[in-house]
């Protein structure tokens, strides 16, 4: 086996690791691409409430695309190649690992977060979407750029097999990608116009009643419902639940509002649209709103009860949210129809 | 954002420094390195009190004698029983069986190898029901350095 493979990787530290792996490897190839850019061709923006899917006994609440969509989209611009591929076994999942590496390719790779020793201690739930690049090998120990981490980390080889090989809920079955073409020009404004005709599509365009903002609605009328039907316990459980999803590391604060925003702003910067502009910061006054809803929730699961936090009054801030950004696609969707 | 002194939680990264987009005055987003927003660390350590309190249900159902030390290992790494049976290639209700002490007590080495093999433990430790931390929380294994 080589002693050392080295290739010199841009790691660039940022807030969701699926869009910050798409702008490293896009980077890496020569187009300088920010993390937001990435999520927001890649329409990562989402939200959904899925009480019949439960993770760890709680309801399926997600403020984001599914996992592995922005790479989806990514591998589908004209020009780029993505090569993708899952195995079954996992020794040839890390012999294919290193001759790509034996040739100079960074390689992303999809794991489970559980299994990764270089996590904090507190982070290492089970989470198989993670994304992460693997850009060189010493001995047994893989170099890995991890987006979310401020700089490069190391894992032993062992460990990695087995977070690539992680089961359960979105199993990444050893899926590894890496990109073989880029063109030289992405072509941003017709992949920024694209990317926010499906955002919209799915935020108030969509006649299921689980997602989008009939969605946030929807989920707003069942927490009001929650300490009836659950007890003061499994409530504050359900709802930590919520502002875990909103705040955990990786959304970029604010379920993923804030990213989006900053895309949104570039956007308009690239394209001279002031509308793009004016949505961000009614997009960034909903993730506020998300905040402050998150803080009372906080103080909720704490104990520590303000006057007026109630349940009643978090499903009012909720619903406030949900106006506001039905507000920004809206008006993003008045804007796609005159381009 | 306001009332952020309220909660004074430990970060639960540690010490590893993540960023977020904040507005700038300008109201421009930027991503900046650092946590700046806490009660996520409340609801974080909802979370783990949650998981700690099924582990200590967990040991005391094992010092009753109603299940075996599999089921100390299993809720410790946070699993249940069709996640293990997942990991381990066996069907749920085998594992289901083997969190009873009767069938445990009788279990072959081969069998039991399985187990230790992936809670990264000894076939003694599970024998003689030792309870060790779970995987995430042994410091000996893997290899932790950050560059």
């Amino acid at each position: 086996m080589e002693a050392s493979q080295l290739i010199n990787f841009p790691h660039n530290q940022s807030a969701h690791c699926e869009s910050g792996v798409a702008a490293n490897l896009l980077t890496h190839k020569g187009i300088d691409i920010s993390e937001a850019m990435a999520f927001g061709i890649g329409s990562g923006l989402f939200f959904g409430y899925f009480p019949f899917i439960r993770i760890n006994a709680l309801p399926l609440v997600t403020y984001r695309a599914a996992a592995g969509q922005i790479l989806k989209r990514l591998g589908r611009i004209p020009g780029v190649t993505l090569y993708q591929k899952k195995f079954r076994s996992k020794a040839q999942a890390m012999a294919e690992l290193d001759e790509a590496l034996a040739d100079s390719i960074p390689v992303g790779l999809q794991t489970g977060v559980f299994w990764l020793p270089y996590f904090p201690k507190a982070l290492r739930f089970h989470f198989n979407a993670h994304n992460l690049v693997v850009y060189g090998k010493k001995g047994d120990e893989y170099l890995i750029s991890d987006p979310v981490f401020p700089g490069p980390v190391r894992c032993h080889a062992d460990d990695l097999a087995r977070a690539r090989f992680a089961s359960g809920a979105l199993a990444p079955k050893g899926k590894m990608y890496y990109l073989t073409q880029a063109p030289e020009n992405l072509g941003l404004e017709k992949l920024i116009i694209d990317g926010i005709n499906s955002v919209c599509k799915t935020m108030i365009g969509s006649p299921f009643p689980l997602i989008g903002i009939k969605g946030i609605r929807f989920m707003a009328n069942r927490l009001e419902k929650w300490p009836g039907r659950l007890g003061k316990e499994r409530a504050d459980l359900h709802l930590g639940h919520v502002v875990r999803m909103q705040e955990e590391i990786g959304t970029g604060g604010g379920g993923f509002r804030f990213m989006y925003s900053a895309f949104l702003q570039e956007s308009g910067k690239e394209l001279g649209a002031q509308t793009l502009l004016d949505s961000a910061s009614e997009l960034t006054a909903a993730g506020d709103c998300w905040r402050q809803f998150a803080v009372m929730a906080a103080r909720i699961c704490k104990d520590r009860t303000r006057e007026g936090d109630s349940y009643m009054a978090m499903a009012e801030k909720i619903r406030e949210c949900a106006t506001l950004e039905e507000r920004v696609f809206r008006g993003l969707d008045q804007w796609l129809k005159k381009q | 954002m306001e009332a952020e002194n309220d909660f004074n939680e430990k970060d639960i990264a540690e010490n590893i420094t993540t960023v977020s987009y904040i507005a700038n005055r300008k109201g421009d987003q930027e991503l900046v390195p650092g946590t700046f927003w806490q009660p996520v660390n409340v609801v974080n350590h909802q979370a783990w009190q949650e998981i700690e309190k099924q582990i200590e249900i967990s040991k005391q159902k094992i010092r009753a004698g109603r299940v075996s030390c599999l089921h100390y290992y299993m809720t410790a790494n946070q699993m249940d029983p069709g996640l293990l049976a997942q990991y381990t290639n066996q069907s749920k209700w085998l594992v289901r069986l083997h969190l009873v002490p009767f069938f445990f007590k009788r279990l072959q080495t081969k069998a039991l190898q399985t187990y230790a093999d992936f809670f990264m433990v000894s076939t003694d430790d599970l024998r003689q029901g030792n309870l060790k931390p779970p995987i995430y929380n042994n410091e000996e294994h893997g290899s932790q350095s950050v560059d």
